[in-house]
C-alpha cells in the first residue's frame, strides 16, 4: 500500500469515525424516540396518588404507543423501602423506581441498583426544566440521581372551612399563641380535640419537625439529621418543650387516642365525622379530600403555613420530594429515558396539577393550581426549606425516633423529655 | 399386662399384650417388610418430596442460620460478624420485652381459645347434630385469613362511639370511648382477644372428635348406672377427650407464637412497642429496618422456642408408633 493510498483509507477511516460518532451522538436522543417494548416502574403508592400514576402512565403511552408499561407494585403500611429492597433483592428487573428517601437514594447508589443521570440531564437540557436547586436535590456526592418530579409542602395544617366558621375563627391563626388560643374556641363550638394527632406509626413526628425548624432553623436540623450535634441540645429540648405547651391546652385527647390512628383516620375525623379540626400532614391530603371525601378545594377544607413561633426562624418549611431513579440493569432504557423526560412535561405537570400535586417543572402552568396548592407552593418559595427530617435518618434509628416521640406524647413533662432525648442519642451513637 | 386405653385400636391392644408378653421387649407380629434400600421404585416415589421439602424446608433453613451470623443492613455487602447479633439480641431491651409479650399473648391466646374451644365441645357432643350449622360457623373464623379477620376487628375496636365495642359498653355507660387499640394497657388483650376469637374453631373440632370417639358403650353403661349428664361430663367425656386437647394446646401454642398477621394489622406492634412479639420483632427489623441478619438471629430464636414445645409433644404422640 502507498502512503497516498495510506493516507487516503486513514482519511476515509477519519470520516468513517467522525460520521459514525456524530450520528452516535444525535442518534441516542433519535434512539431513545424508537424506543419501544414493555418499560416497568417500581411503585409502592396507592390510593388518590396510584391512580394519579395510572393516569400518568396511559398519558405517556398516548404520546409513545409503541411501549407499554407494566408497574411492580410493592404493597406496605408505613415505610415501603423494605418491600422495595426485597423485590430488588429477589432479582426482580425494574426500569425506573419511584423515591422519596434521600438515605434510601444513598443507599441504592452506593450498592450500584441506579445510575447517574448527569448525561442525560445535560442531553435532554432539563435545566430548562428544572432549577438547579432540584437537581442538587436528587444528587449523591455530586451525581445526580434522582429526578424530582413533584414536590410537597409538610408544614401546612389542613382544615375543614365549616369547623373555623363555627367557631367564629375568621382568619387561620398565624402565631403560636392564636394557634393555641383557637383550641378553646373550637372546643366551645362542640370540638373536644381540635388537633387530630395521627400517632400510630409516624405523623406524630411531623409537629416535632416543622416546630424544630420554626425553633432552631434549617442548618440545625440538617446537622441534626447527620448527627452532627446531639440529640440532647438545648434547642431540641425546647422544640419538644414548645410542642409540650399543645398538649397541654388539650389539643389532642388522651395519649391513647392518639396513637389509635394513622394520618389517614385521624383525616375522616376532621372531614367525615367533624369530630377534630387541624391535621398536620403532606400535600397527598389534597388528594384525599377530593378523591375519598368530594370536597371543593379552597372551598370546603383549606390549609395555612404553620404558625410563627417568634424564635427567628418563621421562615422555614419542611418540605418532601418524589423523583423517579433510572436503574442500572433495566430492560429498557430508551423508554425509562423518554418517560423521566415526560415527566418533565406541560402533560405530566398538568395531570400532577389537577390531582393536587406540584410540578417542580418549569412547563407547569401555575394557574391550574388549585388554592391550597396555591398557599402551599408559596409557602415553599417563600421559606427556607429543609428535607422531612424522618425521611433523612438511618434505617435504624428512624423507627427509635418515632417511638420514643410516643413516649413523648403519653407523658410530655420536662421530665419525660430528658429521658427521651438521652434514649435518642444513645441510640444515635450507635446507628451512625 | 398394660390396660388397653378406652379408645386404643385393636392393633394397638394387641401389641401392647405382645409387648407384655415378651417381659417389656416388643415384638411386632407384622411380616417384615422389604427395606427402602432394597426398592428402587420407594427412592423413585420419595425422591420428589425430599427435593420440595429441600427447596421449600431446609434450604431456607439453613440459609436462615446463616444469615444470622451476618451484618446485613439494607442493600449493603453483607459482614461476617459470627455470634454477634446474637450476644446484640440478648442484651436488646427490646428484644427481651418481645419475649415477654410472645409468653403473655400465647399463654393468653392459648388458654383461651383451647378453654373456650372444649367447653363448646363438650355442650355440643350432647346434641351433635342440632349443632352441626353452630359448630360449621365457629370453625370457618378459624379458615378465615388473619388478615381480614383483623380489619374486622379494627372496626369493633374503633376508638371513637362508631366502634362496635364503644358503642355496647356505650348502653350502660352513655358517651363511653375508649381507644381499646391505642391504649399500651388494653391493646394487647385486645389482640388477644381477636386471636382467640380466630383460634377458637380448631380446639371445638379437636376436642369434639375425641369427645365422639368414646364408645357408646361407655356412655350407655354409665346412663344405665344412673349418672347425671355433668357426672357423665366430668368422669367420662372430659377425660376421654384430653387427647384433642392435648393437641389443640399444641398447635395453638405453636400458631401463636409466631403470630404476626393480626398484630400487624391491629397496632403495627404499638403503641410504644407494647403488642410487639418476637415475630412482628423478626418483621420490623427484617423488613423495615432491613437488618437482615439481626432479624435471622431473632427467628433462630423463635425456632428453638417452637423446637422446645414441638419436640415433646413429638415424641409423645408418635411413641409406639411403627
Amino acid at each position: 500500500m502507498t502512503r497516498t493510498s495510506q493516507r487516503g483509507v486513514s482519511r476515509r477511516a477519519t470520516h468513517l469515525l467522525a460520521t459514525l460518532a456524530l450520528a452516535a451522538g444525535v442518534a441516542t436522543p433519535s434512539l431513545a424516540q424508537d424506543a419501544s417494548g414493555e418499560l416497568v416502574i417500581l411503585n409502592w403508592q396507592g390510593g388518590a396518588e396510584g391512580d394519579m400514576w395510572e393516569v400518568l402512565e396511559d398519558a405517556f403511552v398516548e404520546q409513545h404507543p409503541e411501549i407499554s408499561i407494566r408497574e411492580l407494585e410493592v404493597t406496605v403500611q408505613g415505610d415501603a423501602r423494605g418491600p422495595m429492597r426485597t423485590a430488588l433483592l429477589s432479582g426482580e428487573v425494574v426500569d425506573l423506581i419511584i423515591n422519596t428517601w434521600p438515605a434510601f437514594r444513598r443507599e441504592l447508589a452506593e450498592s450500584g441498583i441506579i445510575q447517574p443521570i448527569d448525561d442525560l440531564w445535560q442531553e435532554y437540557q432539563w435545566d430548562e426544566q428544572l432549577s438547579q436547586s432540584w437537581r442538587d436535590l436528587g444528587a449523591v456526592d455530586d451525581e445526580t440521581y434522582g429526578l424530582t418530579y413533584t414536590y410537597g409542602y409538610r408544614s401546612g395544617i389542613w382544615y375543614e372551612t365549616d369547623h373555623m366558621e363555627q367557631a367564629g375563627i375568621d382568619a387561620p391563626p398565624a402565631t403560636w399563641e392564636e394557634f393555641l388560643d383557637s383550641f378553646d374556641a373550637l372546643r366551645g363550638a362542640g370540638f373536644e380535640a381540635p388537633v387530630a394527632m395521627p400517632a400510630k406509626y409516624w405523623a406524630h413526628a411531623e409537629w416535632f419537625e416543622s416546630l424544630l425548624l420554626r425553633t432552631a432553623g434549617v442548618e440545625f436540623a440538617a446537622q441534626l439529621a447527620v448527627h452532627e450535634v446531639p440529640w440532647t441540645d438545648p434547642q431540641v429540648k425546647e422544640t419538644l418543650m414548645t410542642y409540650a405547651q399543645m398538649l397541654e391546652a388539650g389539643c389532642c385527647g388522651s395519649a391513647s387516642q392518639m396513637f389509635a390512628n394513622d394520618w389517614d383516620g385521624e383525616a375522616d375525623q376532621i372531614f367525615q365525622a367533624d369530630n377534630k379540626n387541624y391535621l398536620l400532614i403532606g400535600m397527598w391530603m389534597n388528594g384525599r379530600a377530593k378523591s375519598e371525601y368530594g370536597l371543593e378545594e379552597g372551598v370546603d377544607y383549606s390549609l395555612f403555613e404553620f404558625p410563627d413561633l417568634g424564635k427567628g426562624h418563621d421562615d422555614t418549611a419542611s418540605v418532601d420530594a418524589k423523583e423517579l431513579v433510572l436503574t442500572t440493569n433495566g430492560n429498557n432504557p430508551e423508554a425509562a429515558e423518554l418517560f423521566l423526560d415526560f415527566m418533565l412535561s406541560e402533560t405530566a405537570a398538568d395531570i400532577l396539577h389537577e390531582n393536587g400535586y406540584a410540578s417542580p417543572s418549569n412547563e407547569a402552568d401555575t394557574s391550574l393550581l388549585g388554592p391550597a396548592q396555591q398557599i402551599a407552593t408559596e409557602a415553599v418559595s417563600g421559606s427556607q426549606v429543609q428535607f422531612v427530617l424522618g425521611d433523612l435518618l438511618p434505617g435504624d434509628f428512624v423507627d427509635e425516633y418515632r417511638v420514643q416521640l410516643q413516649r413523648f406524647l403519653q407523658d410530655p413533662t420536662e421530665d419525660t423529655v430528658d429521658s427521651v432525648l438521652q434514649a435518642l442519642e444513645e441510640q444515635a451513637q450507635s446507628s451512625y | 399386662m398394660a390396660r388397653p386405653a378406652a379408645h386404643s385400636t385393636a392393633a394397638e391392644v394387641n401389641s401392647q399384650a405382645m409387648a407384655g408378653l415378651g417381659g417389656g421387649r416388643r415384638i411386632s407380629l407384622a411380616p417384615r417388610g422389604p427395606r427402602l434400600k432394597d426398592v428402587p421404585a420407594a427412592w423413585i416415589l420419595i425422591t420428589p418430596v425430599i427435593v420440595l421439602f429441600s427447596i421449600a424446608v431446609l434450604y431456607p433453613l439453613v440459609e436462615t442460620i446463616r444469615l444470622s451470623f451476618f451484618d446485613i443492613e439494607g442493600l449493603r455487602p453483607a459482614e461476617y460478624v459470627g455470634a454477634g447479633n446474637y450476644v446484640e439480641l440478648f442484651f436488646d431491651a427490646g428484644f427481651r420485652n418481645t419475649i415477654v409479650t410472645t409468653l403473655v399473648f400465647t399463654l393468653a391466646t392459648t388458654a383461651i381459645s383451647v378453654s373456650l374451644g372444649w367447653f363448646l365441645a363438650m355442650l355440643c357432643a350432647f346434641a351433635p347434630g342440632r349443632t352441626l350449622p353452630f359448630r360449621v360457623m365457629i370453625f370457618a373464623a378459624f379458615g378465615v385469613s388473619e388478615a381480614v379477620s383483623g380489619y374486622m376487628w379494627v372496626s369493633i375496636f374503633r376508638p371513637d362511639e362508631g366502634g362496635l365495642l364503644n358503642t355496647i359498653v356505650g348502653v350502660v355507660s352513655p358517651g363511653f370511648s375508649h381507644a381499646w387499640l391505642g391504649d399500651p394497657g388494653t391493646a394487647l388483650w385486645a389482640i388477644i382477644i381477636a386471636a382467640s376469637w380466630s383460634a377458637v374453631g380448631l380446639p371445638l373440632m379437636l376436642c369434639f372428635a375425641s369427645v365422639q370417639a368414646i364408645p357408646k358403650t361407655v356412655l350407655e353403661a354409665a346412663y344405665m348406672d344412673g349418672a347425671k349428664p355433668l357426672s357423665i361430663m366430668r368422669h367420662i367425656m372430659v377425660p376421654l377427650s384430653l387427647p384433642g386437647v392435648r393437641v389443640a394446646i399444641f398447635i395453638n401454642l405453636l400458631g401463636a407464637l409466631r403470630a404476626f398477621d393480626i398484630i400487624y394489622v391491629l397496632t403495627g406492634g404499638g403503641p410504644v412497642r407494647s403488642t410487639e412479639t418476637i415475630g412482628y420483632f423478626m418483621y420490623r427489623e427484617s423488613m423495615t429496618q432491613f437488618k437482615l441478619g439481626y432479624g435471622a438471629a431473632a427467628t433462630v430464636v423463635l425456632l428453638i422456642a417452637v423446637l422446645i414445645i414441638s419436640i415433646p409433644a413429638i415424641i409423645q404422640r408418635t411413641a409406639g408408633a411403627k
